[in-house]
C-alpha cells in the first residue's frame, strides 16, 4: 500500500496555461501553487501531543498561582500571574460540552474524506479553558441535534495515533456502557459503531401507501432520465451501492451500480446503509430540486445508518441538479 | 491628538472573480478613483497604509511591496496591515493614528484582495479552495487539523449564543434582514449582486452552508478594491472645499481583540458573546461622546459574514439587548422608516466582501450615505479571526 502523502497526489493539478475571452480581450491564466513543506516542531506543546499518541492520556497545564487549569496546556506560563510556569497534569477524560458544536456537511478538499464532522469544545472535569475536539456519533449520522451545551462526552482515542488533535474525538457519554465510561483510554474500536439507533416509521395508511407508489413512478422516470445525462453519468461513475430506504408509505429500495440508478419496492436482504423518512413525498422534493437528502438530514426529516455513507448522499444529491442542467 | 477627516473615498467594482484584473491592477483602480474623489494629486498622500488580508490569496508573502511603486507612493512610508476579517477597520485604525498622532498630513488607506484565483482542481471550481485557504487561519496547534473553517467558527459562536438565547435569532427575522439587504443593494451600483433580488421566502428555503447559517444569509467571495483618504484638520477643510464636499470626521475609535481559546469566564473567550465587538463599540462612543447609540448614530456599516452574526453584533453594540436581537426587525429598528439604516450599501452579504478592504467599502458608503443623506452620524465595524476573535469600531460624523 502507498505510503500517505503530505499533499495527495490527486489533488495536484498539471502545468498548463489556458485564455479567457472577455469582451473581446484575452486573457492569459496559469496553473499554480503555493507550497512549503514542514518538519515542525511542536515545541513546548510536544508533552501534551505525546501524552496523547504514546499514553492515551490527556494533559492540562495548571497554574499554582490562581490555580486556573487551561486544557490543551495552549501555553507553558500562566500570562495571568507574571509568567509563572505551568504545572502539567492529567485530566479526566469525561466533560461536556461547552456550547453546541457546529457540524460540517459541505467541506474542502482537506477534509472531505471525514463529513459530517463536529467540530466542538469539552470541558473536561476541573478544566477552566474547553479542549477543542472532533465529535461523533456512533448511532448512525451526525446531525444538529445530537450535542448541545451541557451534553457529557466521553474522550475517545483513535487505534492508529500519530501526535495530532484528530487522535482524539468526543461521543456522548450516554452511547457507552458503564465498563467503557469508566475506562481510561478507551479506543475507537471498542465502540459499538454497529448498532445506529434507527428511527421508527409509523406504520403505513393507505394514503402513505398511495403517495409512495405515485413517487416510485417518478423515481423511475428519473432513473431513465438519469441514463440519457452525462452528467448524471459522472456523478454516478465508479459507485456501488444498495440502500434500503423506509418510509410511512413503506419500504424501497435504491442501488447504485454501472452508472445506472434503480428504484424497487420492497426490502433487501443486504444492504450498505439505511435511509428513513416518513414522508414518502419528501423524494418529490429531492427530485424536483426543492429540497436535498443534506438538508434534510440536517433538518432531521432524514436519517442514514452510516455516517461514512455521506459521500453517496452527496452523490445522490448531485443527481437532480444534473439533469437539470443536461436539459437547459 | 489631531482632528482627522475622511476626504475622498474610491471603490472598483466588486465582481466573484477579476480575471480582468490582478490584485496590482485593481490596486491602481481604486487609487485612481480615491484621488478623483478627493480632488488631489497622489503627491498630496504623505504615507499609505496596506490592508491585505491572505498572503496566499496574492499568491505573495509581502504583497503590498509591489503595490509601493505602481500606485505613485515611491520613496513614501507604507506599512501593511492584516487582521483576519477585520483587516480593513485596523488599517483605517492605523491610518487614522499616522495622522491623529502628528506624524503625517494625508494618509491613505488602501485595502485589496484576490481570491478566487484560487481553484480547486477536482471539483473545478474556485469555492472549495477559497475555503481551504481560509482555513489556514485557524489554530495550526490544536484547531486547523479538526476541520476549522470560517464558516463554522463563526457557527460556533452563534450555536452558543443560541444555547442562551434560543428564543431569538429565528429564521424568519435573518431571512427579513437578509430581504431587506437584498433591496437595499440596488442602491450600490458597485455591489456584486446588484441586480439580484432576494426575498425572505428565497433565503429560508436556501441550503445550509453550515447550520444555522443558510446560503442566502452568508457572505459571498469577492474580489475587488477599496481606499479612504484620511487628512488631518486644515487638511481636510482645504481638501473638501476644492472638492465640494464637507469632511467627514472621525471622532471614535475602538478596538479589542478576544483571547482565542474558549474559557468560563472573561480570562478566555465566552463563546455566546462578541465581546470584541461589544468593547470595541464602548471605547469608540466613548471616545465619541455617545451616550445612546440608538438616537445618536443614524447609520451602520456592519460586518455581516452571516446575518445571524449581524443581528448579534447589532446586540453588543447596543442597539437592542442581547436576547433581543430579533427586535432589529420585530420592532422596525432597521426596517424601512426605521431609527437606523444598517447596511445600505448591501453589507458584506449582498455588497461583496474583498477582505483587506471590506471595511474601506463600508467607509467608503457610510460617508456617501452621510453626504447625500445629510445624516450627522455613522458607524463602521469590522470582525475578523477565528470565533470572532477581532472587532474594530470607528465613528464618523459631518458637521453642519
Amino acid at each position: 500500500m502507498a505510503k500517505e502523502k503530505v499533499i495527495p497526489l490527486h489533488m495536484i493539478p498539471d502545468v498548463g496555461s489556458e485564455v479567457l475571452e472577455i469582451d473581446d480581450e484575452r486573457f492569459l491564466q496559469t496553473n499554480e501553487a503555493m507550497f512549503t513543506f514542514f518538519k515542525r516542531t511542536k515545541g513546548e506543546h510536544s508533552p501534551f501531543f505525546l501524552a496523547l499518541k504514546e499514553r492515551r492520556t490527556i494533559l492540562g497545564g495548571r497554574c499554582p498561582e490562581c490555580k486556573i487549569v487551561r486544557v490543551p496546556p495552549f501555553e507553558r506560563y500562566c500570562p495571568e500571574c507574571n509568567f509563572v510556569e505551568l504545572k502539567l497534569i492529567e485530566m479526566p477524560d469525561i466533560g461536556f460540552m461547552n456550547s453546541t458544536p457546529p457540524i460540517t456537511y459541505f467541506a474542502h478538499s482537506l477534509f472531505q474524506h471525514q463529513v459530517p464532522f463536529g467540530r466542538g469544545r469539552v470541558l473536561l472535569e476541573g478544566a477552566d479553558t474547553a479542549l477543542p475536539i472532533n465529535v461523533y456519533t456512533t448511532k448512525g449520522v451526525l446531525t444538529p441535534r445530537i450535542f448541545k451545551k451541557g451534553t457529557p462526552v466521553k474522550i475517545v482515542f483513535r487505534d492508529k495515533r500519530v501526535g495530532k488533535p484528530t487522535d482524539i474525538f468526543a461521543v456522548p457519554l450516554t452511547e457507552l456502557k458503564a465498563a467503557q465510561r469508566k475506562k481510561r483510554g478507551l479506543l475507537e474500536s471498542e465502540l459499538d459503531w454497529a448498532s445506529p439507533k434507527e428511527p421508527k416509521v409509523p406504520k403505513p395508511t393507505r394514503k402513505a401507501k398511495q403517495d409512495l407508489h405515485v413517487v416510485m413512478d417518478q423515481l423511475h422516470d428519473l432513473a431513465r432520465e438519469a441514463v440519457k445525462s452525462s452528467r448524471a453519468q459522472n456523478d454516478l461513475a465508479g459507485w456501488k451501492r444498495t440502500i434500503q430506504v423506509k418510509t410511512g408509505g413503506g419500504p424501497f429500495v435504491i442501488q447504485i451500480a454501472r452508472k445506472k440508478l434503480n428504484f424497487q419496492e420492497g426490502t433487501i436482504k443486504k444492504a450498505d446503509f439505511v435511509m428513513v423518512v416518513k414522508d414518502p413525498r419528501f423524494f418529490q422534493d429531492w427530485m424536483h430540486f426543492k429540497d436535498s437528502l443534506t438538508n434534510a438530514i440536517i433538518a432531521d426529516k432524514l436519517w442514514i445508518s452510516r455516517n461514512a455513507e455521506f459521500t453517496t448522499v452527496f452523490k445522490l444529491d448531485r443527481i437532480p441538479r444534473s439533469l437539470r442542467r443536461s436539459k437547459s | 491628538m489631531k482632528e482627522v477627516a475622511v476626504v475622498g473615498a474610491g471603490i472598483t467594482k466588486c465582481k466573484g472573480r477579476w480575471v480582468e484584473r490582478t490584485y496590482y491592477g485593481l490596486a491602481q483602480m481604486a487609487v485612481k478613483a480615491v484621488l478623483e474623489d478627493a480632488c488631489i494629486s497622489v503627491k498630496d498622500v504623505d504615507a499609505v497604509v496596506y490592508g491585505i488580508y491572505n498572503d496566499i490569496f496574492e499568491l505573495s508573502a509581502i504583497p503590498e511591496h509591489p503595490l509601493q511603486g505602481i500606485i505613485g507612493m515611491a520613496n513614501k512610508p507604507g506599512l501593511r496591515v492584516t487582521t483576519g476579517g477585520a483587516t480593513g477597520s485596523y488599517a483605517m485604525l492605523t491610518g487614522y493614528s499616522l495622522v491623529a498622532s502628528g506624524l503625517y498630513d494625508v494618509v491613505m488607506c488602501l485595502g485589496v484582495e484576490k481570491a478566487t484565483d484560487c481553484f480547486d482542481f477536482t471539483s473545478q471550481t474556485s469555492t472549495p479552495e477559497v475555503i481551504k485557504t481560509i482555513g489556514w487561519s485557524g489554530d495550526t496547534y490544536f484547531e486547523r487539523e479538526l476541520g476549522w473553517t470560517a464558516s463554522d467558527s463563526y457557527a460556533e459562536v452563534v450555536l452558543a449564543y443560541m444555547d442562551e438565547y434560543p428564543e431569538d435569532l429565528t429564521d424568519e427575522v435573518s431571512a427579513k434582514i437578509t430581504e431587506i439587504l437584498s433591496q437595499q443593494v440596488q442602491n450600490n451600483p458597485y455591489a456584486q449582486r446588484y441586480g439580484e433580488r432576494v426575498t425572505a421566502e428565497m433565503a429560508m428555503n436556501s441550503r445550509y452552508v453550515v447550520y444555522p447559517f443558510k446560503l442566502l444569509e452568508t457572505c459571498i467571495y469577492t474580489e475587488g478594491a477599496g481606499a479612504v483618504i484620511f487628512a488631518s484638520k486644515d487638511k481636510a477643510k482645504a481638501m473638501c472645499k476644492n472638492a465640494g464636499v464637507p469632511p467627514i470626521w472621525i471622532t471614535g475609535l475602538g478596538a479589542s481583540n478576544e483571547h482565542h481559546v474558549a474559557g468560563k469566564d472573561l480570562r478566555h473567550k465566552l463563546m455566546h458573546r462578541i465581546m470584541s465587538d461589544h468593547l470595541a463599540a464602548q471605547a469608540a462612543y466613548k471616545m465619541a461622546g455617545i451616550k445612546d447609540p440608538i438616537k445618536e448614530i443614524q447609520v451602520i456599516e456592519l460586518h455581516d459574514a452571516f446575518i445571524k452574526q449581524l443581528q448579534i453584533t447589532m446586540a453588543e453594540m447596543g442597539f437592542t439587548k442581547l436576547g433581543r436581537s430579533d427586535d432589529l426587525i420585530n420592532e422596525g429598528l432597521m426596517t424601512l422608516g426605521g431609527p437606523i439604516l444598517v447596511n445600505p450599501s448591501g453589507g458584506l452579504t449582498y455588497g461583496g466582501h474583498f477582505v483587506g478592504g471590506s471595511n474601506m467599502f463600508s467607509c467608503w458608503s457610510a460617508r456617501r450615505e452621510l453626504i447625500h443623506r445629510q445624516l450627522s452620524r455613522g458607524l463602521i465595524h469590522g470582525t475578523g479571526s477565528t470565533i470572532a476573535q477581532f472587532g474594530c469600531v470607528m465613528i464618523i460624523e459631518r458637521r453642519s
